[in-house]
């Protein structure tokens, strides 16, 4: 509940700079948002990743992960400490339910075609 | 007003040159700096009088005062009538303003009153513009020493070295010589070279009307010429050793000490200001004249009016860069919150939000010091044509690296070179550009995209799209990528598609070669593949 206090207020920041700055419709506002603008959801950016240092700091849209980088499995919250992998690439985590619960199970990206072979 | 003027005694006319209307005080400090001047020089320490006419001393920039004798006096009279004849004709013209050490400034044409420069001021005093000069050296790399050529003992007594290239850094409008960016670009030469790095401060004279600190930089410009004099006088050190680093306002007070001080080596101008220069004479804006070498950064080049483009787009040096075109930087888009809300903090970001475009011709610069072959630059006449690789890969000669490297270029530095590259939208900004082309097969034609990845000897890189649209089975297809790191050696490449729609027939795609070229040197690098894939399922092909 706490945390829906926060955003509301950024939601409505972001929702008065929308009204206040036309902006053509290639880039978005609230969804489509391009690397570096901030984002409450990974849904809002167009790399489909919103990433955060820690709890604390706030949420940008970031290139998702390439091979051998460090990654998070998709997960339900929809913000990053580290981004999910590029397509083809799964993340390799042994996931605990503590690491799913506290958004902390990390890993790095892996080409499943390789260990195939 | 008139009945006024008209009694002039041979000591009024000189208080016309020193500006409009100087105030008693400013007087005394001429005065007195003058005096000072002169019994310094060994010539007689005689009281300052009326009729003097100070004259720019060749040798040193400093002023000499000749006392007129009285017969000289009829004479003194008959310049003074010309002035006021010369002040009512031209209405507020041809006002001069003489300062000891750094001569004289008028502010006649092209300083002003042409289309390029209609408002007119006269620089203010070196005192009121205060430039100082802050020295960072591998010896003292987090803290600067201040030092001042008005009293070359602090230049001995620190840290700087002749043996050692000299770097200066000038700000422009509204910035500090303390501001972050000059001293961690200082800090990042030091990582990597041994130089006498100077942060040139002026904040005294850039934080006030832009007309006006446009006018202040021919002071600036002065002063880091002097203190090249002196360098130069007190330790027979060459200005072929200095290289004059200037970003705005700076660029054009960096052309302003090369034109004073001939010989210096190198001149780097950050995204020049464009009001009040573009289109002026050479004299009053950088140009290739001023230096061995001039390079150029352009970030904002588009028109003041009506984009609100702060730098120059006319070329300006011996070679001239125009990263992402010149015009529009990325990561200068975000909303207005994303931009001020920044990462390094709300400062960096509000002055992004402010002047993103050009304030990224330093970021570049600075992440080009570390990421030496990041910053490739391709000959070309526009950015379109770079963009469709009509200039790719480099010519024979080589091309030149933008920033920091750009003065090891070895080809012709004729002026007037255009080149090109694309950055990253945030940093590092540093790219590698390929051609990468690719021959796919499939099993149906479909409408979708695909990515590719380069793997090196130094890791790899994410994935970039070539091409989207209708895949053909047996067609090739060509795309420029602009990698984020230099993965050194290809050894092997990936390959992955993807469907635009969810499509029952499960088609099947799949490269059979990739021929990837380096636009650095050339060098091309062919993979081979089998198959084909489904979506988002990763193909590898191997050096063939």
């Amino acid at each position: 509940m706490s945390t829906f206090n926060i955003l509301l207020p950024i939601v409505a920041l972001l929702l008065a700079f929308g009204l206040t700055v036309a902006i053509p419709d290639e880039k978005g506002l609230i969804i489509n948002l391009d690397t570096g603008e901030l984002c409450l959801q990974s849904l809002q950016c167009k790399s489909g990743c919103c990433y955060r240092d820690s709890g604390l700091s706030l949420a940008r849209c970031a290139p998702k992960a390439a091979e051998t980088q460090k990654c998070s499995p998709l997960h339900i919250y929809g913000i990053y400490y580290f981004c999910p992998c590029e397509s083809g690439l799964t993340c390799e985590v042994d996931r605990s339910i503590v690491g799913t619960i506290t958004n902390t199970d990390y890993g790095y990206c892996k080409d499943p075609m390789d260990t195939k072979k | 007003m008139l009945g006024l003027f008209i009694e002039l005694k041979p000591g009024d006319w000189e208080m016309l040159m020193f500006s409009r209307r100087p105030s008693c005080r400013q007087r005394e400090g001429i005065e007195r700096k003058l005096m000072g001047t002169s019994s310094k020089r060994g010539t007689k320490p005689t009281p300052y009088s009326f009729g003097s006419i100070r004259d720019k001393n060749e040798s040193g920039g400093a002023v000499a005062v000749r006392i007129l004798t009285s017969d000289q006096f009829p004479k003194a009279k008959m310049i003074s009538g010309l002035w006021l004849v010369a002040l009512l004709l031209g209405a507020a013209k041809g006002g001069e303003v003489c300062y000891s050490r750094i001569g004289c400034f008028p502010d006649s044409v092209p300083w002003s009153g042409t289309v390029e420069r209609p408002i007119n001021h006269l620089p203010q005093s070196p005192e009121k513009i205060n430039t100082r000069f802050l020295l960072f050296t591998q010896q003292n790399p987090n803290s600067f020493q201040e030092i001042s050529a008005i009293n070359p003992s602090t230049i001995s007594s620190s840290n700087f070295r002749t043996n050692r290239k000299t770097r200066f850094i000038i700000h422009g409008f509204i910035d500090k010589g303390e501001e972050s960016w000059l001293t961690d670009m200082c800090k990042t030469m030091l990582q990597v070279e041994d130089v006498n790095c100077f942060c040139v401060d002026w904040m005294g004279g850039s934080r006030t009307l832009y007309t006006q600190a446009s006018n202040n930089i021919r002071v600036v410009g002065a002063e880091v010429a002097y203190f090249i004099d002196i360098l130069s006088s007190t330790y027979g050190y060459s200005p072929a050793n200095v290289h004059v680093i200037g970003h705005s306002l700076g660029a054009q007070a960096a052309g302003e000490a090369g034109k004073r001080r001939k010989g210096i080596g190198r001149i780097t101008g950050l995204d020049p200001a464009e009001p009040y220069f573009q289109g002026t004479p050479t004299e009053v804006r950088l140009d290739p004249s001023d230096a061995n070498f001039v390079d150029v950064i352009h970030t904002d080049a588009a028109p003041m009016i009506p984009n609100l483009g702060l730098g120059m787009s006319q070329l300006a040096g011996h070679l001239d860069f125009f990263p992402n075109g010149g015009e529009e930087m990325p990561g200068c888009k975000k909303n207005a919150l994303s931009q001020i809300v920044d990462i390094d903090g709300i400062w960096q970001g509000t002055r992004d939000f402010v002047a993103c475009n050009h304030l990224r011709s330093y970021k570049y610069y600075s992440n080009s010091i570390l990421k030496r072959d990041g910053f490739v630059g391709y000959p070309s006449s526009t950015y379109n044509t770079f963009k469709t690789g009509s200039v790719f890969p480099c010519p024979s000669g080589g091309c030149p690296l933008m920033g920091h490297y750009a003065d090891t270029y070895k080809g012709p530095i004729t002026g007037g070179q255009k080149f090109f590259l694309n950055t990253g939208d945030e940093k590092d900004f540093a790219r590698w550009r390929y051609r990468v082309t690719v021959q796919i097969t499939s099993s149906s034609d479909v409408q979708g995209y695909f990515h590719v990845s380069l793997y090196g000897v130094n890791g790899n890189t994410r994935q970039y799209e070539i091409y989207k649209g209708t895949l053909k089975s047996g067609s090739s297809y060509t795309g420029f990528i602009d990698v984020e790191s230099d993965v050194g050696i290809l050894d092997k490449v990936k390959f992955v598609w993807n469907n635009n729609v969810i499509n029952i027939l499960l088609p099947t795609v799949g490269a059979q070669s990739i021929s990837v070229q380096y636009g650095k040197d050339g060098r091309t690098y062919r993979f081979c593949g089998s198959g084909s894939v489904r979506e988002e399922v990763l193909q590898t092909l191997n050096a063939c």
